[in-house]
């Protein structure tokens, strides 16, 4: 259902505005309307817009500095915001606010402050011990592979080394080197080489101690990375230093763990601090950046918006209270076609249908004054999906996992939304499984006939109607039931256009839906009685209903009043999409149990068996929800929602402290 | 013999019909998926919106499915 909204104007003297626009900030429930490209139309050329004072773009400037710096810290800190508790957060953000922003630029400053000094030596060694192990790391296994080459090399008169470390897929490049490093050196040069892991090659150039200089200038020029060590480790002996590496690694985690006991006291500390202070940064620059929104004269300021109708009483009284007759507030009527156009938006909706407002993520709020179509959205939607699934196992299965979800997540208003609407519709393919009589397909009518046991039927297998329904024979019947889905959900969307019409008084509109509305039903009635379901005169007279229907549609929006109707007995076709869906469903599940049927044979056949068969139907579960929910979308948003659909310019968002960017 | 040339000729409808529509049906979505993912990409709040615009050609497979399933009925 649409909430009522109310259009209200306040006006007050401007030497109260700003403390006016911090009560509205702080009551949160007007949407601002922005007067800025209005004021052309308002007349009186002593209305202009209101600027913000120099002085406050200073501080919106301080502000922003403040705000990354808070952010950061709460990255650096790791806080988990979510966990926090909101009451203490609340208390610590009323110490911070303040209506003089110069004060509250103070204390937030005064919090940053202590942080710094309490985490920022620990953030920044903190930072270096990590590139440090990460560095020693890199080193550690190539001095590994590289030590007892370069021991054999040390005890070897007047010879020098070069280690060198190469990604495996070029080990190539050392076939090059010793043939250019031997022309250097008077063939007096040799490369031992040892693979250091799956990615690295590590490698000792051993070459005369004469031709250091050479040798170093050849390979400055070459692509190839040299070992070079710390500067504290390079003057040691290769051996010395791969200790002290090893020592090092064994010892920074040890470190590390100590700066995150402190870094976690700290966050202990500040972290409810630090969330507050950055929900009043981001709720004071929200309030200065909206005073150009509003508009002014020399003595008064105009601020314009919506708001529930129920929330008006408390908005007046506050005003009341905090301004007496300093601030007057008025409310104006909502009645013209342009001002419908503008009215944001709000929707209330009773627990059942309120989760399927989900279906608003796909698509805009219905236009303030028309129908708001969640309730038909969560009636046919659930019972689309059913159809199409219609078994009683991956029922149990969607109901259980969008009951975990939708309980799992309550503070995730989307995925709570979308673990209900699966509970809901998962519900309905049970309903529709029992009809149907599938669990997993046909498993379990298969194991009832392998132990003999044959099920209760209604009917006989040529009745029209029968129990179970066999969804891959009972084409007739199952076109049937989705035609008459079409034309029901359809149906009720051409009435949801005559009330619009209705509401609207538009009366070519009502003309049009009601004329759309009469083809359908001659349409069925003709159908109906043409084969004979029906009595046969009904035949003629159904035909003559549809043909006053296309009259009636271009009576009221002209030829394409005339296409839309005529297009409508497409989108009743349309519907079949639920036995096309389901039929692929139903045989992907069949396919399986005739799968793991031939494979039951021996332990080995079992296992495999099993095996094959939670896969596929784990596989055919989850196409299950994606399809059908996708076409039970489709026919809601293009074949019903079309026939009346006027979307809102905008949602009710209202003015208010939104603690924080979370 | 004409039988045989019969029921042929009913399957071989019915298999026009779905395989004709479900090829039509691939191309649209092809060029819709491309266009929609490239869309998604610049402005990721399209998706739900683009899901739903990748099924609208699935229409003309399902109404050739049905005209299969009639065609098959054909005696």
């Amino acid at each position: 259902m649409i909430q009522r909204m109310a259009k209200v104007e306040i006006l007050g003297l401007k030497d109260v505005a700003l403390e006016a626009i911090d009560a509205i900030h702080e009551l949160g429930t007007l949407h601002i309307e922005d007067l800025s490209e209005k004021i052309p139309k308002m007349g009186g050329k002593r209305i202009s817009r209101m600027e913000i004072d120099p002085k406050y773009a200073d501080q919106v400037a301080t502000l922003n500095t403040l705000r990354s710096k808070v952010g950061d810290m709460i990255r650096d800190l790791q806080l988990a915001v979510q966990e926090i508790p909101k009451a203490e957060v609340q208390k610590e953000y009323d110490a911070i606010w303040s209506e003089d922003v110069d004060v509250m630029i103070g204390r937030i400053k005064k919090i940053i402050d202590e942080v710094e000094q309490e985490v920022k030596d620990p953030l920044d060694r903190k930072a270096d011990l990590m590139m440090e192990l990460s560095r020693l790391e890199t080193y550690a296994p190539i001095m590994q592979k590289i030590q007892p080459l370069a021991e054999r090399v040390s005890k070897i008169e007047d010879m020098a080394s070069i280690a060198l470390v190469i990604e495996r897929k070029f080990k190539a490049i050392l076939n090059y080197l010793n043939d250019e490093i031997s022309k250097i050196t008077e063939g007096e040069c040799e490369i031992i080489s040892a693979d250091v892991d799956e990615e690295s090659t590590a490698a000792l150039i051993v070459f005369n101690r004469r031709f250091l200089k050479q040798v170093h200038d050849f390979l400055a020029v070459q692509d190839v990375n040299q070992v070079r060590l710390p500067s504290d480790l390079a003057k040691k002996p290769l051996e010395e230093a791969l200790t002290e590496i090893r020592a090092r690694i064994k010892q920074i985690p040890e470190e590390l763990e100590k700066i995150e006991e402190h870094l976690s006291e700290a966050t202990k500390k500040y972290a409810i601090k630090l969330i507050a202070a950055r929900n009043a940064i981001h709720d004071r620059i929200e309030a200065i950046e909206a005073v150009p929104k509003f508009a002014q004269t020399d003595q008064v300021f105009i601020i314009s918006g919506w708001l529930p109708e129920e929330c008006f009483e408390e908005l007046e009284k506050v005003m009341l209270e905090k301004f007496g007759n300093k601030v007057v507030v008025t409310v104006t009527d909502i009645r013209e076609e342009e001002e419908l156009e503008e009215t944001p938006v709000a929707l209330k909706n009773r627990p059942f249908v309120r989760y399927f407002e989900i279906i608003y993520l796909l698509s805009k709020y219905p236009k303030y004054g028309t129908v708001d179509p969640t309730v038909v959205f969560a009636i046919f939607f659930p019972i689309f999906f059913g159809i199409m699934v219609g078994d009683i196992g991956y029922g149990i299965i969607i109901t259980a996992l969008g009951y975990f979800v939708f309980k799992k997540f309550r503070n995730k208003p989307l995925l709570s939304m979308g673990g209900y609407v699966l509970t809901v519709s998962g519900a309905w393919t049970i309903f529709f499984g029992i009809l149907y009589f599938e669990v997993f397909g046909d498993l379990l009518e298969k194991a009832l006939h392998h132990w003999g046991v044959h099920l209760p039927l209604l009917g006989s297998e040529h009745s029209f109607i029968s129990f179970p329904i066999n969804r891959l024979e009972a084409f007739t019947l199952m076109m049937l039931v989705s035609c008459a889905l079409g034309f029901i959900h359809i149906g009720v969307g051409l009435v949801i256009g005559m009330i619009n019409g209705y509401r609207e008084g538009n009366k070519k509109h009502i003309l049009e839906k009601a004329g759309g509305l009469t083809f359908l039903i001659g349409l069925l009635v003709a159908g109906l009685g043409l084969a004979k379901y029906i009595p046969k005169f009904f035949g003629p007279i159904g035909i003559v209903f549809a043909l006053v229907g296309v009259v009636m549609a271009t009576a009221g929006a002209g030829m394409g009043g005339l296409i839309e109707t005529i297009v409508s007995a497409g989108n009743v076709l349309s519907y079949a999409r639920l036995i096309a869906v389901g039929l692929a469903s139903v045989i992907l599940a069949q396919v399986t149990n005739d799968l793991t049927r031939q494979l039951w044979h021996g332990v080995f056949g079992v296992i495999v068996g099993i095996v094959v068969a939670i896969l596929l139907h784990t596989l055919a579960v989850v196409i299950a929800m994606f399809s059908p929910s996708i076409h039970a979308l489709r026919l809601n948003l293009v074949e019903s929602f079309n026939k009346f659909f006027e979307p809102a310019k905008f949602r009710y968002e209202p003015f208010r402290k939104t603690g924080g960017e979370e | 013999m004409q039988e045989a040339i019969k029921i042929g000729l009913i399957a071989l409808s019915a298999a026009l019909a779905i395989g004709v529509s479900a090829i039509a049906t691939a191309m649209s979505q092809s060029r819709i998926g491309a266009a929609m993912a490239g869309a998604v990409a610049e402005r990721p709040e399209l998706l739900g919106g683009a899901i739903i615009l990748v099924a609208i050609p699935e229409t003309m497979v399902i109404l050739g499915l049905v005209i299969a399933f009639m065609i098959t009925g054909l005696k």
